[in-house]
């Protein structure tokens, strides 16, 4: 791609002249050092650390290379510089440096073999270590990465009263290990698949390979290596990569911050990509049923989990719906109202003064005014944002005959159950389109609600995320394990989804209840 | 040009669609009481009450000075023009979404004009088929401006609960303009009898009376009680509380489930025993049209839930007593029932029972059924009454204290 060679070009000629990526090393180690010192700024930048010493067993000089804040120095210091120094024979000689170092020397956890300066500019800059010395073009990388981080800890968005209570942290590995936790399974597969051009940065997707469908898994892939720019820097950013429409309201990835909630998507056959710096897995392909779920519909009880799966289903409806019925009842279908309410209604709107729109619109732009200053509002005066909101939402603003009374209990249920979505991406489309849904009952009511009620169906019937209808298996029709609208009891979750792999859709037999006896 | 021919529809959706209707709810006079009245030259004087949202509605938005309603009368062809009339007057754009009651004087039903009336009011969007009929001895408007309910300050509410209440008690019947539709083709329609005039008289049977003669002191100036009969559209006579009762029970399926009565006691003859009749099941009905005069057979199946015995008498435990009091309330009713029947046949030649959903079944085609003239047929068919009551409890308290003298 013809953009891609330029900065390539502009970006070799910033570092240095001569160099090119694939340059490889000289044999001679102060060219070695002088051109890598030269790349990393040094001594204007302190972080590239050397260390010269001497090695004993080949009687050479060697170099060794960090960069400081993202290495273990305890581990240099014991793995790699005290055998080097310290070890004086060998029982055998075998005839490349690097193996033999490896082999006999070297107590690290692992180490590669390294020929190009480009290799080692990657290895230095994800903290590890590299060793040169005299008289060998070669360099040996050996791990020793340490950065900082923050431990696990509890979800901060996806609480749940009845599960697992660890979240994702900002460590892929973490990460990794979180899920590896939970999927103990041999064929677990987690490839590193490499992304952005300036600072590379690796997407670990895992799947279990006997479940995911392989097709699913090969497209993701392809998704994920088509991507072409600079950088990625987290997930948030990678999930906008890759989506297939990126006007669209409805989310077509799914982000989750529990890592319960991955694995038991990986073994419906859903792939999990992780990356460093991001608290977060996401989960491809997801269907509109995931949107609204939670792992604790299934860690509660059959009638528990069913009944906050209608609850939050019902908050769906009124957080998209309340506002625009309240218009469309009281400004074209009266008669809709009881008598009592109509007259309540009508006595305390004789003293607003403006359009039923404009008092719902007031209200409703306070509200996500609010919301959004409660996320960036400092946590030190944090209080004061309470204190507010109730005199804007509350009967202040009554008093002050800017919004009838009514509008105040519309709004608190609006926002109460907008809360109660649990996917951020569809709370903020369920919020989005709130107000088109007020604007359209506006002009033409109940009619209006209608008619851009089956246009939404519609469209969420035409979206795929990864080829996965978005509304399967509904709409189109599949077998599926039912786990939709209502979860059956567990002993009947018979059938994994109908994207995962055609040869392991079978969950569980179908089983004759057991006596207690 | 995809994202135009996209976006075309909505604009046009929004351009040309039901905008023009919209109206703010204040904006709007919600007449909840609507009265017409006869006038010269055809014409009609129409009474609107229209409500006053900010009295009695809400603590927040009340006007102490002023009252729950407006009432104001218009004269006009139509009640329709007269609601474009008053609004001359009115402040607010009358609407009738809200109507529940219709008050007709007893002077228009009975011309045809109050056919022509009702049929063409409902050509407006606004008028609901659920409006309750309600036909005033005295002129509509005397009786709205009359009717001030002491419990209620909203006129809505106090019909509102008084529906609620004849649905119970069933001495009015549950009439609506949906149902006078329906009964249109010489079946008797039945509309609620109502009055803020009052004849008292006394009689012995607690609910043998008409709208204003039940005897009454303090307490709301409007009497409901009775109905109206309606044939043709047209108001023919009256039927009292007790009559009306036994009419809403003949008919295969009543809204009121229970209704509370009392009858002579067979075993003291000055007093009554006050039971609540309770029905379980329709009312069976069988027409044979095939006999000359034809066959009715009503069989009307009753629980009694006795609830006083004023005269202490003990039919409790003596199951012969038991078997005289059903017996004297079967022939209690079934005489009454046949003293209605006969009524029907002679004074109005047609039945407010709606025997005719069960003759109309005899037939295959409506042409047959038509032609049969079930009216006519009716005013000399053999009907038979039979009151199929079963006494269910005695009250929460089964032996009444005794006063025990030495």
């Amino acid at each position: 791609m013809p953009h891609d060679k330029g900065w390539r070009k502009s970006r070799a000629k910033t570092a240095d002249n001569l160099m090119t990526e694939d340059q490889p090393f000289s044999f001679r180690l102060q060219t070695n050092a002088d051109l890598l010192k030269e790349i990393f700024y040094y001594p204007t930048n302190l972080a590239l650390k050397v260390r010269n010493l001497y090695i004993p067993l080949l009687d050479r000089e060697g170099m060794v290379f960090y960069w400081e804040d993202s290495v273990d120095t305890q581990t240099i210091e014991a793995h790699i510089v005290g055998p080097l120094l310290q070890t004086k024979e060998i029982a055998m000689d075998s005839g490349d440096i690097a193996t033999l170092l490896t082999k006999h020397v070297l107590t690290a956890a692992s180490s590669k073999k390294i020929s190009f300066i480009q290799e080692a500019i990657d290895e230095l800059i994800n903290g590890n270590t590299v060793l040169f010395t005299e008289g060998y073009a070669h360099a040996l990388s050996i791990s020793t990465t340490s950065f900082e981080g923050r431990t696990i800890s509890l979800p901060t968005v996806e609480n749940a009263v009845k599960g697992p209570k660890e979240a994702f942290i900002e460590s892929a590995s973490v990460n990794r290990s979180l899920i590896r936790k939970h999927v103990r399974e041999h064929d677990l597969i987690c490839e590193l698949i490499t992304v952005g051009e300036r600072a590379p940065k690796q997407v670990s997707m895992m799947y279990l390979h006997s479940i995911a469908d392989s097709e699913l898994i090969e497209g993701v892939k392809k998704r994920i290596m088509d991507i072409d720019t600079d950088t990625i820097m987290n997930l948030s950013m990678l999930e906008q990569h890759l989506e297939e429409r990126p006007y669209s309201l409805f989310p077509s990835i799914l982000a989750t911050e529990r890592p319960d909630r991955a694995a038991s998507f990986m073994y419906e056959g859903h792939i999990v990509l992780i990356m460093d710096n991001s608290p977060l897995a996401l989960i491809v392909p997801v269907t509109f049923w995931a949107l609204f779920q939670t792992g604790e519909d299934w860690y509660l009880r059959w009638a528990y989990g069913n009944f906050i799966r209608l609850i939050r289903l019902i908050s769906v409806f009124v957080a998209l719906f309340t506002p625009s019925l309240y218009i469309a009842a009281v400004t074209f279908h009266v008669e809709m109202i009881p008598p009592d309410l109509m007259l309540a209604i009508a006595a305390t709107r004789e003293r607003v003064p403006f359009p039923t729109l404009v008092e719902v619109l007031i209200m409703e732009v306070s509200f996500e005014i609010l919301r959004e200053a409660g996320i960036r509002i400092p946590s030190v005066i944090g209080p004061t944002i309470g204190i507010l909101g109730a005199l804007i939402l509350g009967q202040a603003a009554v008093q002050a005959n800017i919004v009838s009374p009514i509008l105040v209990v519309i709004v608190a249920i609006t926002g109460l159950s907008s809360f109660a979505i649990p996917e951020i991406s569809f709370n903020f489309g369920i919020r989005i389109l709130r107000f088109l849904m007020l604007f359209v009952a506006f002009f033409t009511g109940f009619f209006g609600i209608g008619l851009l009620s089956t246009f939404l169906v519609a469209y969420m019937v035409s979206l795929k995320s990864f080829g996965v209808p978005f509304l399967s298996p509904m709409a189109p029709f599949q077998p599926s394990a039912k786990d939709l609208l209502y979860r059956p009891i567990l002993r009947d979750r018979l059938l994994r989804p109908f994207y995962a792999s055609p040869q392991d859709q079978v969950r569980q037999k179908k089983t004759e209840r057991k006596s207690s006896r | 040009m995809r994202k135009l021919s996209f976006l075309l529809p909505w604009v046009f959706m929004l351009i040309l669609t039901a905008c023009g209707d919209r109206a703010e709810l204040e904006d709007l006079g919600h007449v909840v009481v609507l009265g017409v009245d006869k006038a010269e030259d055809h014409q009609v004087a129409v009474t609107f009450q229209i409500a006053n949202p900010q009295v009695g509605s809400t603590s927040q938005a009340s006007a102490e000075n002023e009252p729950p309603s407006d009432i104001l009368t218009i004269t006009a062809p139509d009640i329709v023009s007269a609601k474009e009339l008053a609004q001359s007057v009115a402040s607010r754009k009358l609407n009738f979404t809200h109507l529940n009651t219709m008050i007709i004087s007893e002077e228009l039903a009975r011309t045809k004009q109050f056919h022509h009336v009702i049929a063409s009011s409902t050509g407006d969007r606004e008028m609901r088929r659920e409006i309750h009929i309600i036909i005033s001895k005295e002129k509509a408007s005397e009786f709205i401006h009359a009717n001030k309910p002491k419990l209620e300050t909203r006129p809505h509410k106090y019909y509102a609960f008084m529906q609620d209440r004849w649905r119970d008690i069933g001495f009015v019947p549950d009439a609506t303009i949906n149902r006078y539709f329906e009964r249109l083709s010489g079946e008797l329609f039945l509309a609620i009898y109502a009055t803020t005039t009052r004849s008292p008289k006394h009689e012995k049977d607690e609910d043998q009376y008409l709208a204003g003669q039940v005897p009454q002191q303090g307490g709301d100036p409007v009497q409901v009680m009775g109905s109206a009969v309606f044939k043709f559209g047209q108001m023919i006579g009256t039927l009292t509380g007790e009559e009306t009762r036994i009419a809403l029970f003949l008919r295969p399926k009543a809204v009121n489930r229970s209704v509370v009565a009392s009858y002579p006691d067979p075993r003291k003859k000055d007093f009554r025993v006050t039971v609540r009749l309770l029905r379980v099941s329709p009312t069976d009905v069988k027409i044979n049209v095939h006999k000359d005069p034809t066959e009715v057979k009503v069989r009307v199946p009753l629980k009694v839930q006795v609830i006083q015995i004023p005269s202490l008498v003990d039919y409790v435990l003596d199951l012969k007593y038991q078997e005289q009091l059903k017996r004297a309330i079967k022939e209690s009713l079934e005489s009454k029932a046949n003293a209605l029947v006969k009524k029907t046949q002679e004074q109005f030649a047609s039945e407010p029972f709606k025997w005719y959903l069960f003759a109309r079944k005899e037939f295959w085609t409506m042409k047959d059924y038509r032609e049969y003239q079930w009216e006519k047929k009716y005013t000399e068919a053999k009907v038979q009454i039979e009151f199929m009551p079963s006494i269910e409890s005695f009250g929460k308290q089964f032996k009444p204290p005794q006063i025990h003298e030495q």
